[in-house]
């Protein structure tokens, strides 16, 4: 057979300029049929660039591109070229219609693909029916897809590229809002379409997963290629060296704190349907790992902890008093700081500045006699977060929302850090950030406690918890499923037994899997 | 056919329309004629096709404020015409006002487009300048009922079909409500049998997942407000039919009305969503008790507050149903 069939895309020595940055330089990448590839990278390192190449959005300075074996006219090759040759990509956001229903979403693009003028309803179903067919779903055809699970939702975007006869899947960080559990079940329905021959590219920053389900990854870095390489012949440090250029070793935290009464006592607190007779103990200098499936109880519990749910009965106490929190307000007198788990909605103005964003904490204390905002005395705030926790940005007037998404969590980072709180909460404060950037966030993190924060780390990464926390508390369904203490932490086998504490709480729930979907 | 379930919006006005027709009813038995009905028929007629206009742009995330204005440009000047060039037609004055409406809405379509300003300030705009120009242009002379075209007064008296009622008067259904059918059914077949309805409810939901998607946003706008455009111009017409006199300042201002009925039939003003269903049951909740509040002895003064309050509970319910929701999953909006 001939080999260049073998590749269902050949993209030789692609370079791309933008005004003052090189995205890509002289970058080659081949792409079997029916082969799972990695495309690893840190923000910036021109993954999205070549990918917009390849979906014909952006057009290259240089190189060539063969689609099955055909080279391709890049003077002329345009998005609904890339769709035709089968080239479809799922984005981060998925760009799904929140208000129509399933069966239309899957159905749309293709009867748009194909130049329909009227809709019938049978032909929307029949076209979703038999992309949700291939991936052996079912799925409530008529359900709006604002009222479906985040996991479903991403496999309506799969229908919907199988739907327009994809041979090439593009996949963005697909399965950063998922539980473990549905990762898996999306791993597996992505090996189920390499079986059918379809080739896809994952692109994405939990290296874990990468090297379970990829065949070969390909690693980007300052726009070149640095790496290409077997999955088998890689494991996660080589990886992460090769992405970030350095190697990557977090800082085991250890407490040092001579202080040993408690900041922040929990005892009993129950919300119910929520989370049941919870008791917890947190001294200054404490990193308490909060960890467990979604639907364990754990946001819920930091969130009461930060006033916004009401727990139904138990008690908090702050340095020994017992304390009402009954609002943020509360909470924040109190000195309690929380980082939302979605930094996007709930933890940051993202039309707004850096400047504005670190401000907003703490307005009062920039306040002049006369009630109005020092501006001079914000600027400097905000010029020193900026410095302090290395925030990228070239200004402190740039819109946070243009910001990659380390540089906006440490932007919501600064803003708390600068209310200087006695206890800190963070919800999955790496989701989506870069290794380089988590790196730098752990530091942070660390710092806080050895001057005399608490934290309390909600996480799903072992791996952080046990670089970062000195405790780890696994909750399952609501209640406290297991503590392990200082002691437990320095065990060499520790990641492995909080895996399993963490997973002995998912065998049980396979069984209420309701309860995961009910949550989201 | 498949039929839909009704939404929450859909039952709660149904439920009230039930209810204040069996309060009115109670009160005063002379609300229960066919009179009463034909009336309503009639008087809604206009309020009607402006809604269906204002829906379609409201699904797609835009709001059109301008449409009194081209209603009013299309209805006077093809009256002016008629009377300068002494055509006594209903066909010609139609035709005239929609040709003139089509032409407004393209032009809010075009300044959308081309300023990427949003609609709501393009269309205050346009409103001010459409009903300048056409004072300047056309005139601002009121035209009373004896100068009016004697078309428009048997248009307005025509009836679909008549019946005598118990005082031996002869009663009936105004041809106002073919107009009306028209439009809803031009509506409902455009949202939802056609690929440009499917790409304003996209654009409604997110406008560049709808360019994704391989919409051509700019089309869709173009149709869209458009097809408000000529909606309005019929509805120009109807109006001075109905009214049978022809005001150049009258419509201007009525523009939030329309818009609140539509928003009381449950679309958002942030896009996606809105029924044709609700859309006709909140033009008939407004247009009911701006005729009837009088059964109950409430004077016509009192209808903008009551549809005030309808407004606000039916929204503020379903916000709060929302909210509960969200709160549930925590997500705290406010």
């Amino acid at each position: 057979m001939d080999q260049a069939n073998n590749y269902i895309l050949e993209a030789n020595n692609i370079s791309k300029r933008y005004v003052g940055v090189q995205a890509l330089s002289d970058v080659s990448v081949k792409i079997k049929k029916g082969e799972i590839k990695c495309l690893a990278g840190e923000n910036g390192c021109g993954k999205s660039t070549f990918v917009k190449i390849i979906a014909g959005v952006v057009s290259p300075d240089s190189g060539e591109i063969k689609l099955n074996g055909q080279t391709v006219d890049l003077e002329k090759f345009s998005p609904i070229d890339a769709i035709n040759m089968g080239i479809q990509v799922i984005y981060q956001d998925l760009s799904l219609f929140d208000h129509m229903t399933v069966a239309e979403n899957i159905a749309m693009n293709r009867l748009v693909h194909q130049n329909k003028k009227f809709v019938s309803k049978k032909e929307v179903y029949n076209i979703a029916q038999t992309a949700l067919d291939r991936i052996g779903v079912q799925m409530d055809l008529d359900a709006k897809v604002q009222a479906i699970s985040i996991a479903n939702r991403q496999l309506v975007a799969i229908c919907r590229a199988l739907a327009l006869d994809a041979k090439l899947l593009f996949m963005d960080e697909p399965t950063t809002a998922l539980t473990k559990k549905e990762v898996d079940r999306l791993l597996s329905i992505v090996l189920d379409l390499k079986a059918k021959g379809i080739s896809i590219v994952f692109i994405s920053h939990k290296l874990d997963e990468v090297l379970k389900i990829a065949d070969t990854i390909t690693v980007f870095r300052d726009g070149k290629l640095v790496g290409e390489c077997d999955a088998g012949d890689i494991d996660q440090d080589k990886l992460a060296y090769m992405m970030t250029g350095r190697s990557v070793k977090y800082q085991k935290y250890e407490r040092v704190n001579e202080n040993n009464d408690p900041l922040i006592e929990v005892a009993g607190l129950s919300k119910q349907r929520y989370y049941d007779d919870i008791h917890m103990s947190v001294r200054r200098g404490d990193i308490i790992g909060l960890t467990g499936l979604l639907g364990s109880g754990r946001t819920e519990l930091a969130l009461s902890l930060f006033g916004l749910n009401k727990p139904d009965s138990g008690k908090i106490y702050i340095e020994g008093r017992e304390a009402q929190i009954n609002s943020p307000w509360d909470a924040m007198r109190f000195g309690i700081g929380l980082i939302p788990e979605d930094r996007s909605t709930q933890g940051l103005l993202l039309k707004k500045s850096v400047n504005d964003n670190i401000a907003s904490a703490m307005l009062d204390k920039l306040k002049t006699p006369k009630g109005f905002v020092d501006i001079q005395k914000q600027e400097e705030m905000a010029e020193e977060c900026v410095r302090r926790f290395g925030i990228k940005t070239h200004k402190i007037h740039t819109k946070v929302g243009t910001l990659s998404g380390g540089n906006q969590q440490k932007t919501v980072i600064a803003k708390w850090a600068s209310t200087a709180p006695k206890l800190f909460v963070l919800d999955t404060p790496t989701v989506g950030v870069d290794i380089g950037s988590k790196a730098e966030i752990y530091d942070h993190i660390q710092n806080f406690a050895k001057n005399n924060m608490g934290v309390i780390m909600i996480s799903d990464e072992v791996e952080e918890m046990v670089a970062n926390c000195n405790r780890v508390i696994v909750m399952f369904d609501g209640r406290k499923l297991m503590e392990f203490d200082e002691e437990d932490m320095k065990d060499p086998d520790i990641a492995r037994r909080i895996s399993v504490a963490i997973e002995a709480g998912e065998q049980t729930v396979d069984t209420a899997g309701e309860v995961i979907g009910g949550v989201q | 056919m498949h039929i839909r379930k009704m939404t929450g919006t859909e039952k709660f006005l149904l439920v009230l329309i039930v209810v204040y027709c069996i309060i009115v009813a109670a009160v005063n038995p002379a609300f229960l004629s066919w009179e009463t009905l034909f009336d309503l028929i009639r008087s809604s007629a206009g309020n009607m096709i402006l809604a269906m206009g204002v829906l379609v742009v409201m699904i797609s995330g835009g709001i059109d404020v301008s449409f009194p204005a081209i209603a009013l440009f299309g209805g006077y000047t093809a009256t002016r015409l008629m009377m300068a060039w002494d055509i006594n037609n209903m066909v010609f004055a139609f035709a005239v006002s929609i040709g003139i409406g089509l032409v407004l809405g393209l032009i809010n379509a075009l300044i959308i487009y081309l300023l990427k300003i949003e609609p709501f300030i393009v269309t205050l705009g346009t409103a001010s300048i459409f009903h300048g120009l056409m004072t300047v242009l056309v005139g601002t002379t009121n035209i009373g009922a004896s100068k009016l075209p004697t078309s428009y007064t048997s248009f307005g008296a025509a009836k679909l079909f008549s019946i005598t009622d118990s005082y031996g008067a002869e009663i009936g259904v105004s041809v106002f409500i073919i107009p009306v059918i028209l439009a809803i059914a031009v509506t409902w077949f455009m949202l939802y049998k056609t690929m440009i309805g499917r790409g304003i409810f996209a654009m409604g939901c997110s406008e560049e997942s709808a360019k994704r998607a391989g919409f051509n946003n700019f089309h869709t706008r173009l149709v869209i407000y458009c097809f408000a455009g000529v909606l309005a111009g019929i509805m120009g017409i109807i109006y001075v039919a109905n009214c049978n006199t022809c005001n150049p300042i009258s419509l201007i201002g009525t523009e939030m009305s329309v818009i609140a009925a539509v928003v009381i039939g449950g679309a958002k003003m942030t896009g996606g969503q809105g029924t044709i269903l609700g859309t006709f049951l909140g033009v008939l909740i407004m247009n009911l008790l701006n005729s009837t509040l009088v059964f109950l002895g409430f004077s016509a003064s009192w209808n903008n507050f009551f549809i005030g309050i309808i407004l606000l509970v039916s929204i503020g319910a379903t916000s709060y149903q929302e909210r509960m929701k969200n709160r549930k999953n925590f997500i705290y909006t406010e």
